[in-house]
């Protein structure tokens, strides 16, 4: 077991000492992506206002609740986007980097970084127009917003354990790709990305307390909409954390020398 | 002191049956190799008993027919693939030629591709910056080296990355089959820089089906097939004493 976690340190801690690779990669995917658009990257902020804009306008509720849901919907939007993109594009990670994991003796932690480096660039778009809503939008900047930069940080920590788990499950178990897509798709019903919980019975009830994805939601919406630190989220949202690195070190010592033979 | 020792080195890799909801016979990994075993413990022996030694100047050419363990053989000296079985014992600064387009970005330009290809290989920022215009020089792109590589020929990006592979003087340098590919005046130009590595004491092991690329380059022929070690011998032209030919 213990040879099994200095594996995976040893290979993250070779990509760490690489990181102008991933730094490099990660910047020209972004570039890539974008060339030869008049709006270049901002697109994505065009994106995700676009999405806030029809969300708030199709399901504003009518009377008191109306006034914060702008920026319920924004931050709701912003870490379900960014969940959803890191998920989907995790499963098949290691496919689309066959050609470098076959000709190169990069550790696999670096196209780890790679992913989780371009998911937070795209991301901080959407950040800039998240925050440009919330102060539009009514909730006046207070100290408990910190709470909800602490809770951006957890999820960025997170965010390379979790690319670990999903592209080993993809590798793996191919059919998954289309799996996790399609739960992604659907669970964005399940989750409280749009729609309020007050307290109210039946399965909003469940998909609120039951779905691991809410608390990463709470923990940056919370103390932003209420004002509050959310102690219980963070709790969640830190023992899943933990869970979730453990899953990733044993994956990484255990399966990194045979990820090759397998995609 | 540059040198490789093999010792009895093998790679056997399970045959992991994928979770998949396809039909059982789609479910098989990767071709090539010797699949012994059957139902769910299929293994692939890849390479079997492989033992040699090379020393400073000595130019390997690795031949056989398709799936015989050459590409292999050159991934498990490059530390890709790890070996199961047997010891492996390099010194010496190794850098290796398996896919043209590695490390190389359509979009990006010949200059920036460089750059990818020299931090991918570990290269600092200021090797990077040294050895640039030699790269540019040693490709003959000119003006093409600002423009993006999907622009480039086959021939034009065989060019740059050899360049870009030998511009840092890599001590043992491994190559694939690709380099057959470019232009005769390309391959004797990058004959010389072979030539002129492996005369600074470094060595080359080159894997092809090409008989005239590995008679005008290497020195040994190490003949491989189903995994195992046909033969070592010496090239006829180059060979200091008589060895028998497979």
């Amino acid at each position: 077991m213990i040879a099994v976690f200095n594996g995976a340190v040893d290979d993250i801690s070779k990509a760490m000492r690489l990181h102008r690779v991933w730094i490099a990669l990660a910047h020209e995917d972004i570039g890539d992506q974008h060339r030869r658009t008049t709006l270049g990257p901002l697109w994505l902020l065009v994106n995700y206002v676009a999405f806030v804009g029809t969300f708030v306008f199709v399901f504003q509720p009518a009377g008191k609740d109306a006034a914060g849901y702008a920026a319920y919907v924004a931050i709701g939007l912003l870490v379900w986007f960014y969940l959803m993109e890191v998920m989907s594009l995790s499963v098949s990670l290691f496919q689309r980097e066959e050609s470098f994991i076959e000709g190169t003796t990069l550790p696999l932690f670096v196209y780890v970084m790679r992913l989780a480096l371009q998911s937070s660039i795209r991301a901080g778009y959407a950040i800039a127009g998240c925050v440009a809503i919330l102060l539009l939008s009514g909730p006046s900047i207070a100290s408990p917003w910190l709470w909800s930069v602490a809770g951006l940080l957890l999820i960025l920590l997170v965010t390379p354990a979790m690319i670990t788990v999903f592209a080993f499950l993809g590798a793996f178990f191919p059919d998954s790709q289309f799996i996790v897509g399609n739960l992604l798709r659907v669970g964005m019903f399940f989750t409280p990305v749009f729609w309020v919980y007050n307290g109210q019975e039946g399965v909003q009830k469940y998909a609120y307390h039951w779905n691991p994805f809410t608390y990463f939601l709470e923990i940056v919406r919370l103390p932003i909409m209420k004002g509050e630190f959310p102690a219980h989220a963070f709790t969640v949202t830190i023992v899943m954390s933990l869970a979730t690195w453990m899953i990733a070190l044993l994956l990484l010592g255990r399966y990194r020398r045979q990820i090759i033979f397998i995609i | 002191m540059v040198s490789i020792k093999l010792d009895n080195v093998g790679l056997v890799y399970k045959l992991h049956e994928k979770l998949t909801l396809s039909a059982p016979d789609r479910r098989v990994g990767r071709p090539g190799g010797r699949i012994e075993g059957s139902g769910r413990k299929q293994f692939v022996q890849a390479l079997d008993g492989v033992s040699f030694e090379l020393k400073a100047g000595d130019r390997l050419g690795l031949v056989g027919p398709n799936g015989a363990g050459k590409t292999t053989l050159l991934k498990v000296l490059y530390g890709i693939y790890e070996p199961s079985a047997g010891n492996v014992a390099i010194e010496g600064k190794v850098d290796a030629l398996f896919n043209i387009n590695i490390g190389f970005r359509r979009e990006a330009t010949g200059r920036r591709n460089i750059v990818l290809r020299g931090l991918i290989s570990g290269w600092t920022e200021a090797e990077i910056e040294e050895k640039m215009e030699d790269i540019i020089a040693f490709s003959e792109l000119g003006d093409f080296i600002d423009l993006p590589f999907k622009a480039y020929s086959q021939g034009m990006a065989a060019r740059l990355a050899f360049s870009a592979a030998t511009a840092l003087d890599p001590e043992i340098l491994l190559m694939d089959e690709w380099i057959g590919a470019g232009d005769a005046s390309f391959q004797e130009k990058a004959k010389r820089r072979m030539d002129e590595l492996a005369e600074r004491a470094g060595i080359i092991v080159l894997a092809s089906h090409s008989e005239g690329l590995i008679q005008s380059v290497c020195t040994k022929r190490l003949t491989l097939r189903s995994g195992r070690v046909e033969s070592l011998t010496m090239e006829p032209a180059k060979r200091a004493g008589t060895v028998a030919r497979p």
